[in-house]
Parts: C-alpha cells; structure tokens; sequence
C-alpha cells in the first residue's frame, strides 16, 4: 500500500539572476513499512526532496501526496497540523529542546497537539524503552551523549505513530559505533512498529540498512538498488555513488 | 511536569526556557523592575510631596470643615468681631478663632538662621507661636497631650511640643522666653504635646498659648488670622450641604475674609512643584522607554539564539500561533514577575527620592503616599511595555520556517532595512514638527510636548542602523589604535549585526542624551539664576528679620560707614480674582506680591525685562505712577498677558485690576510673582514694612566688615540676620543643586538600563560566535587579543552611542529648555557648557569597557575543541 507519492515534483531556486532546479520531476513512491535510503552527491537533492516529502517547503510544481492527502492542497496551519499527526522528523543535529528532559521531548509533539498526556503514559514508556532511554527519562539533553540524544529524537519522531517519518542525516554527527545503532534501531521501529522511514544519507553504510535506495543526481532520481532479502550491499551502493561523483 | 492541558503548552516551554536560560531572564526582569520601579517612585514621590505638604496644612486645619481666612493670607487679617456673626450662623457648631506669629527664642535671637526654601514651610529656628482658644480649639484640632495641661484661657501659660522641648532642654514649669515687638515675653510652659496632631506642625517647633495674650503680647488685638469651622455633623457628610454652607458664609461676611476648604491651603507650595513633577515624570517615560529597549533586545536575541529550536518546534508541528503564544506567554510571565519585585524596588527608591524632595521642598516627613492608582498604572505599564516591546520578536520568532531546524547553522540576524531609517527620518521631523509647528491646548501641552521628545529619541534611534556603517569606519582605526589587529576585527563585527548593534547604541545614547539634556538645562538654570541673583537683587548684603521691620530701619543702616544705597521689599501672598486662573484650576491662584522702592531698588539692582517688554526707562516711569505691575514671564505665560493688559487682584479694597507695566524674569517662588511699588503696596493692601533690606557697599570698603559692624549694632536690638550676597547665592545654587539631584537619580538609572543593554548584546554576539571565536583561537588568538577583540567591539558601541548622545543630547537640552519656557513662561537661554559632553563621553566609554568585561572574558575562556565542534 503507498504511503507517500510525488508526481513530478519540480523545485527551483533563484540566485541573483539565475534560477536553479533543485528537483526536476521527481516521480517517487513508498510502500508502508518500507525503510528507504536517498543517497547521491552533494546539491543532488536530496535534502531539498526530504524537505517537501515532510511539507516543510513548498514545490515549484507537481505534488506530494501523503497518506493521500495532496499537500498542495493544504494551507499553511493544516500543513503543520499535518506534519504534526502525520510526519515524524530525525535531524542530523538531533534538535531537542535543551530545557526539557528526555521524557519531556518525547511527549512534545502530543504536547504541542495539546493530547492529554496521562492517555499516552505506557506509550511513552514503551518508546523510551524501545530506545534503551527508559533510565535516562529525566537527563537533560547537556546530560546524554550524541547517540543517546539521537535515541531520544527518534522516540520523539514517533510518538505520534506518525503515516512516515523523515530522517535527515540521522547518523551524521555520531561515530560509527553509535550510529550502527541508530540505524539497527530504525530497521528495528520499521519491523516492529510497522513504520515507513524515508532517510537521507551520504553514508553507504547507513544506506545499506535500507530496504531501497534511491540515488539522485541533479534533481533527478538517476538509479535504485533494491533488497535482496539480505540487505542492499555496501558495495553496490560505494560502486553506485562513485559513478555518480565522478 | 509535563501538563496534559493543551493551552498550558506555551506557559510550559516558556517557563523551561526561562529557567534553562536564568542570566537572560534575570536581565529582563531586571529592565522591567526598573522600569516600573521608575513610573512608581515618580509618583509615589510626588504624591507623598503633595501630601505631605498638604498634611502640614491639614495639621493646622485639624478636623475643621471649613477655614475662614483673610482674603490675602500673609497680608490681610481678619476682625475679630467676625467670629460672633460666624458662629451664630446655621450649621456651625464650632469657630475657633487663631493667630499666628513667628518669633525666636530669646535664647537664640542672635543666632537665628534663615532657612532658604521653596515653600517656607520651615524657617531655621523660628518658633510658630499660636495664639488660640485653649478650651475650644481643641474640638477642631487634634492636641495628643504628653504630659502636663492645656493653658487656661487668660493666663500666661503655653503648650509646647515635646520635641521642642527636649531639644532646648525645657520642662513643665519653666518659663519659654520669645521675643515681642517690644521685648521679650514669659510664657509658663504647662503642657507637652506629643508628635501628633499639632504637634508636628512647623516641625515641630510650634507652640500654643491663650489668644487673648498673644494678641496683647503682639499688637494684635480684634485680629484673628483664622477662623476654623467645625459643621453640624448632620450636614458635614454632604457635601452640596457643606457648598450651600460655605457660599451663604462667604455672603455673610463679605469682602471681610474668605470661606476656604482646608485642603485649599498650600495651593501656591502645590503650583509651584507642579513644573518640577511634570520633570519627573516626563523622565519616569525615559526610563519606560530605555526599558522597552532592553526588553526588546533581550527578546529579540532570544529569538535569534533560538531559530533552530523554533524551526524545529514549527517542523514537529507547532504552529506560527504557537510559537508567538510561546514568546508572549514568556513576556507576560516576566512582565508579571517584573512589575511586581518593580512595585517593591519603586517604594524603595521612592523613599531616596522623597528625602531627595524633602530636602527641595524641605519637609522631614518621611510617609509615603502609595496611591493606588499608581500601583495599578505601574503594573499596567510595566506588563504593556514588555509585551510590547516582545510583540515584533514573537512575530518574528513566528515566521521563522520550520526549515531553520534543517540548516546547519543558526539565523543571523539580517540587515536593517532602509525602511527603518526612513521611518527614523520621518519620526525626527513629526517630532520636530509638533514642538515647533503646532499649537497644542494648553491642558495637553506637556503631555504633547513629551510625545514629541519621545518620537525624537525613538526616530533618532531608528537613524541609527543608517549611521553604524559610516560610523563604524571612524571607530575603527581608534579601535586599532586601542587594542592593535584585533580591535579592528572587533570594531567590524558591530556591522554584523546592524540591529543588534542598533539597539545598544540607541539605549546608550537615550541615556546619554537625558544626561546632557539635564546638565545643559541645570547649567543654563544656574547661569539664570546667577543673573537674576546678580541684578534683581543686587546689592551686596541682605538684611533680614523674623519679624517684619520697620521702614525707618533704613536710615539707620545708611548711617553705617561702608553703607551706599539701602532698599527695602516686602513680600505678600495674594490672590488672583477666580476669573483670572486658567479653566478649571481651582478659585484663584496665589502669588507672591513683591513691594519695592523703585528709586532705591534701581540704585541697588536691576529687573531684567523679557524680550519685547519696550523701554525698561518708561517701564518704570509707568510702575513708579501706581496701579501697575512688573510680572514675571511665568506669570504672564499662565494668565495670558502682555505689557499694557491687566492683571486683577483680591485686595484689602476689593477687586483690582493692575496694569502690566513690563514683563520681567525672576525666579522668585518658581516665577509666580509680581513686583509693584510701596506706595500702591499701602494703597491696596494698608501694609508697610520690610522683609528684607538690600544693602550696596560704598566703594573701598569691605562687605564682610559692614555686615559685621550692622550685626554688632543691631543683631541683638533688632534680632535682624545679615547675609552676604555671595553666601546666599552659594544657598540658592545649593537648593538648584538639591533639586536637580532627583533627576540625576533617574539618569542614574537609564544608564544601568544601557549598561545592561551592553552587557546583553556582547554576551549574545558572543555566544552566536562560538564557533567562530573558537575558529580564530584555533588559528592562535590568545585569550587576550579575544578579550581585547571584545571590547574593541563594546568601545566602537560606547563611541557610536557616544556620538549620537552627544548630538542628541544637544538638541533635547536645547528642546528642555524650549519646553520649559513654553510650559511654564520662563525665559531661560541655551547656555552651551562642556560639562556634560564631557561626563556623556566619559560614561558612554566607561560602560562600554565596564559592560564588557564579563562577555569579554566568556570569549576567552570559549574551549576550542567544543566551539569548533559546535554546529
């Protein structure tokens, strides 16, 4: 079942005097309880693409649809109630609000939904606990290391059993140790939640847990690896991106 | 805790963040409680001056409903016959009759002081001796015995105040020996009043005794100088019963005194501080609006510091309603907060401001009047200015894009907008416009004219993101020159962020342009003053009694060796007829009501006549030909009048209009004064005597040696104080100094304001360069080229706010004063010192270094790995 499409999904920027095409017709699906890998050279994008799956820019032309919701249909409040109930989001730079605990961001987007909180007691419990947090519910972020904050906002991405969620470089800023574990806990929340993650990466090794990869060159989508049944191989993707850079 | 309610969700982030980020919050709060504390203490001050003014006043009427009181008081009396016909009337229940006289210690008779002061409600050591009705005064005014009895009526017996007592070291029993016209007079001492009630009054140096012999003691037999009126209590709740009462008295006696509420006396003190408390409250504004300033900043870098953070909560899906209830639900806790611990800090300064005032209006009362209104106004404003001031970076932190999460680096703040200094431009010019341009009602005056010095400043603060640029290149090379390479690296980095930067320098120069205002217009008050005291009044000694002297004195003086020209004047207190006062303002103002010798006066000193006023020579020739005037401008601004118009007085003779002979400047009782001649001084008021006499020395001989020899000769005799002029010029400036003190207090407070405002923006610079300073330690700055980094940038703010104070500040001293002549009918002139440039250079520079210091050191102590680290 598609969770998410885009139709010809075009970007382009100006600079100065001379327009940019970020994305040049992107036609993209994903199957829910996929786990997919964006890759390609830097200014392919790939970030620009993540960006208006989440609907948190706008395209030029063409359309995102998910969970059958058009977005271009959508203003700016219903955008972000949208994302709020339907989008999850992992940084590269983790982005939790330093004033509160880990337990505290994990519940903020119920929060900001304005959820009665005492509803989603176990369920914010079973999310620490599916992070490896549950003893930290109370450490500020100033208190936990890199991998552990980038634990904490993936519980946050979902606590709303959000339709996708959107990881941005989600292992960029950790060594390889923890974000191995990042990735083993993503594959992890897909299989066992049955969640659909789109993640961008410049990483093969953080790709290769994908279910798919798909590698973009110029605002185009230029080749995709599927899985095997034993995961997309590291190889592959190395041989892949260094045609791509070349 | 987490809430579960969702509209608490912005309270909730908003309280985190304050307490995650405590130096930020506590600044604000800071500039908050100041603020407010300001507006407070402003009113507070002026209230509890008015009260305790009127308290004085209050003290004498005690629990009288009604005064009857000779149509000039100080001047007129009553007939004591008048007493029987008031009490027979209907609705009185009580008339006690007074007089009142001051006279000295026999004791201290050579060692009287003449105490310089606004309102005269204190003079040195003279004694306020009343003569009352001892059985029935105290029905009207409160006598709280210490010890002892009151006086029998007929006996020559006082009451004293325990205070008085205990200072000269008296008891029950002894006899309290005063002066007379005629010698001295024994007063059996038979009872001590506690300090209460009459008591305090005069500070307490008062006394009673038996009316019928302090009028035989004093000359003043079947004269009363007052009548207080204690209504039937059926009628004293009512007050249209209380009006009906008062006009049919005022019919029933005529041109022969006047019927008065009590809180009508001290209207002359109350006019005359009204100048001086518009002064501070038009300052209390300037502190609101440096405040708004630092609250402002402090928002607005809090929206900087956290673009990510919103970014993100905007990408997880809060809305832009959100996230600008997030920035207001911070502003109104702290607000709330502020203006709260504001309320307190307000008292306390009020309490330093109100000794300040006392020692202007000199008056040791020391309660404080906290009207509610106040407190209620100052929350108000202090909650209204910080959302306010909040409001454009809570919009601002609304649009941020939930993409500012996804960038790799925070949001810098952008460049100022040529909209913004154009806005400035125009501002400057309404401003203008309005002071200069446009006639205001003259109810709404001074509220228009401090608009307008507020839309200046604030226009002036817009220009200034127009002036960082071309300004900074100046800075630069004494930043240099300062602090070497990286001082010029400092200097620069002001240009990055031209708001930022804008603010600062705006909260500096506010403050720095109230300091050269204040201190242009108390110098060009000074210089006035010096004028006035060097030609008005002449001369080179004064001569004064406790107790009016005789004209004959004067020949007397001239027979001294040494002695060239004596002129005398005697000051009355005298009203206005009702119709002349400005709408609304009361049943008739009071003025003092200067006699003078004008062929003597003219050998002694000079009138300065206000431009225009046409030929000081037929001026005088007009004054000198009776039923004429000179006014002050003060005078002639409030009642509308030119050379040639006339003025109507309550005379011992009824209504009668003087004509304005000239328009002249004299301080004298804050400018609500006219001059006139003896001769009409007998004509309209049957008075003679002389309050003061103003002596000239012949040439070759000493003044100190002349006053000698008259206070050999007459000090004891006549109990007369001689003073040099130079000795009461000292005085005056003194008190000008006294007065001016208060205002100092309020710039005191705008600079820390801009202090704090400093010390903010650096901090933030700061922390938004982490990366960067740890870049450039990386690449081998040392911890003190970083410091001296920062403090090069703090000297090019404190040099930028310098500047633009400095001009600034020249063009609000210059409009003080055009205000002050507008508003209140002076005719100061702009007198240029360098005083306090100098000071406004001196401070702006030191709080830029002072200011910078801990933000100076926060950058050197940045750990490099952590800020290269930092994303």
């Amino acid at each position: 079942m598609i969770v998410l499409e885009t139709q010809k999904l075009t970007k382009q920027y100006q600079m100065g005097t001379v327009i940019v095409t970020a994305l040049d017709g992107i036609d993209f699906s994903v199957q829910r309880g996929e786990f997919i890998a964006i890759m390609g050279p830097s200014g392919s994008g790939k970030s620009t693409l993540l960006h208006l799956l989440g609907g948190l820019d706008k395209p030029t032309s063409g359309e995102v649809i998910l969970a059958g919701q058009p977005l271009s249909q959508l203003g700016d409040d219903e955008i972000t109630r949208f994302r709020r109930r339907k989008v999850g989001l992992i940084f590269q730079f983790y982005n939790l609000l330093p004033t509160l605990t880990t337990a505290e961001n994990v519940a903020l987007p119920l929060l900001i939904d304005g959820q009665p909180l005492g509803r989603h007691r176990q369920h914010l419990a079973n999310l620490l606990t599916l992070v490896n947090l549950s003893d930290r519910a109370d450490h500020r972020p100033d208190q936990l290391s890199g991998g552990q904050q980038q634990r904490v906002a993936i519980a946050r991405a979902f606590v709303n059993d959000p339709e996708i969620v959107l990881a941005d470089e989600p292992t960029g800023n950790l060594d390889s140790r923890s974000g191995a574990a990042i990735l083993e806990l993503l594959r992890r929340a897909c299989r066992d939640l049955g969640a659909t993650i789109v993640m961008v990466t410049h990483d093969p090794r953080a790709a290769s847990y994908a279910d798919r990869v798909v590698f973009l060159q110029d605002g185009q989508i230029v080749h995709r690896l599927e899985n095997n049944g034993e995961g997309v191989s590291v190889n592959k993707i190395v041989e892949v991106m260094a045609t791509l850079e070349l | 805790m987490l809430t579960s309610l969702p509209f608490l969700a912005p309270f909730f982030l908003a309280l985190r963040n304050m307490r995650t980020r405590l130096g930020r919050t506590l600044l604000t709060v800071v500039g908050i409680v100041l603020g407010v504390a300001v507006v407070l203490a402003v009113q507070v001050t002026n209230q509890s001056t008015l009260d305790s003014i009127r308290r004085v006043f209050d003290r004498a009427a005690g629990q009288a409903n009604l005064l009857i009181v000779p149509v000039n008081q100080g001047s007129d009396v009553l007939e004591e016959a008048l007493l029987a016909q008031v009490e027979r009337a209907e609705g009185v229940e009580v008339a006690t009759p007074s007089v009142k006289v001051q006279t000295l210690l026999a004791s201290e008779a050579e060692s009287w002081q003449i105490a310089f002061t606004i309102n005269g409600l204190a003079s040195g050591n003279v004694l306020d001796l009343y003569g009352v009705d001892p059985v029935l005064d105290p029905e009207v005014r409160v006598y709280q015995l210490s010890m002892g009895r009151t006086p029998d009526p007929e006996a020559y017996e006082v009451l004293l105040s325990r205070k008085f007592a205990q200072e000269r070291s008296l008891q029950i029993g002894n006899d309290l020996v005063v002066l007379t016209p005629d010698s001295q007079a024994r007063l059996e001492i038979v009872g001590l009043l506690a300090e209460e009630g009459v008591g305090l009054l005069n500070d307490g140096v008062v006394a009673f005794a038996p009316l019928s012999v302090i009028q035989d003691l004093y000359g003043r037999g079947g004269e009363l100088d007052e009548i207080a009126l204690r209504i039937d209590p059926a009628i004293s709740g009512d007050t249209r019963q209380i009006e009906l009462l008062k006009e049919s008295l005022a019919g029933r006696i005529g041109r022969r005194g006047q019927v008065i509420y009590p809180a009508a006396r001290g209207q002359l003190v109350t006019q005359m501080l009204a100048t001086y408390q518009q002064g501070l409250a038009f300052f209390s504004m300037i502190a609101i609006f440096v405040g708004a300033f630092l609250i402002y900043n402090t928002f607005s870098m809090t929206v900087v510091e956290r673009t990510r953070e919103i970014g993100m909560l905007r990408a997880i899906g809060m809305n832009r309603w959100h996230v600008l209830g997030m920035v207001l639900a911070e502003a109104g806790m702290l607000s709330v907060v502020g203006s709260i611990l504001g309320l307190g800090t307000g008292l306390l300064l009020a309490r330093s401001l109100t000794t300040l005032m006392g020692a202007v209006v000199t008056s040791s009362e020391s309660v404080l009047s906290v009207p509610w209104q106040g407190l209620v106004q100052s929350v108000v404003v202090g909650i209204g200015v910080t959302l306010s001031a909040a409001l454009l970076p809570a919009v601002q932190a609304a649009r941020i894009s939930p993409l500012e999460a996804l960038r790799a680096r925070g949001r810098s703040v952008q460049a100022v907008r040529p909209t913004i200094w154009v806005s400035g431009l125009a501002l400057l010019f309404v401003g203008w416009a309005a002071l200069y341009r446009l006639e205001w009602r003259p109810e709404i005056n001074f509220q228009a004219g401090s608009a307008s010095v507020l839309v200046i400043l604030f226009g002036a603060t817009l220009t200034v993101s127009l002036a960082v640029i071309g300004l900074e290149r100046l800075t630069r090379p004494l930043a240099g020159a300062l602090y070497g390479d990286e001082g010029q690296l400092g200097s620069a980095n002001i240009r990055r962020s031209v708001g930022r930067t804008t603010l600062t320098v705006a909260s500096l120069m506010v403050a720095l342009t109230m300091i050269i205002g204040v201190g242009s217009l108390a110098y060009s008050f000074e210089q006035d003053m010096v004028t006035w005291v060097d030609t008005a009044l002449g001369g080179d000694l004064y001569v004064r009694s406790p107790m009016t002297m005789r004209a004959s004195f004067a020949r007397q003086l001239e027979n001294i060796p040494g002695v060239a020209v004596v002129t005398p004047v005697r000051y009355l207190t005298v009203r206005l007829t009702p119709g002349m006062s400005p709408a609304g303002e009361g049943e008739g103002d009071s003025l003092f009501f200067a006699a003078i010798d004008p062929w003597t006066f003219r050998q002694v000193g000079a009138i300065e006549f206000a431009a225009g006023s046409g030929d000081p020579e037929q001026n005088w020739a007009r004054l000198a030909r009776g039923d004429a005037l000179f006014v002050s401008t003060v005078v002639a601004d409030r009642y509308g009048l030119s050379q040639g118009d006339r003025i109507s007085l309550l005379t011992r003779r009824g209504e009668h209009a003087f004509t304005v002979a000239g328009v002249m400047i004299d301080f004298t009782g804050q400018g609500y004064i006219v001059y006139s001649t003896y001769a009409d001084l007998q004509r309209w008021f049957g008075e003679g005597g002389v309050d003061r006499f103003t002596v000239k020395i012949a040439p070759g001989y000493a003044v100190s040696s002349v006053a000698q020899e008259i206070e050999t000769r007459y000090a004891a005799r006549r109990h007369i104080s001689v003073q040099t002029s130079e000795v009461f010029k000292t005085n005056i400036l003194n008190l000008l100094g006294s007065s001016f003190r208060l205002f100092d207090v309020l710039n005191l407070i705008g600079v820390i304001i801009g202090a704090l405002g400093v010390i903010n923006t650096l901090v933030m610079n700061v922390v938004e360069r982490q990366r960067e300073i740890g870049g450039l330690r990386s690449l081998g700055m040392t911890r003190r080229q970083t410091t001296q980094m920062v403090l090069a940038e703090s000297l090019a703010m404190g040099l930028i706010g310098g500047v633009y104070g400095l001009g600034f500040g020249y063009v609000v001293a210059k409009i003080m004063i055009y205000a002050m002549n507008e508003l209140n009918g002076y005719d100061l002139q702009f007198i240029f010192t360098p005083g306090p440039y100098l000071l406004g250079v001196l401070i702006a520079l030191g709080i830029s270094q002072l200011a910078a210091l801990y933000p100076a050191r926060r950058a050197a102590a940045v750990n490099i790995i952590e800020a290269i680290k930092h994303e």
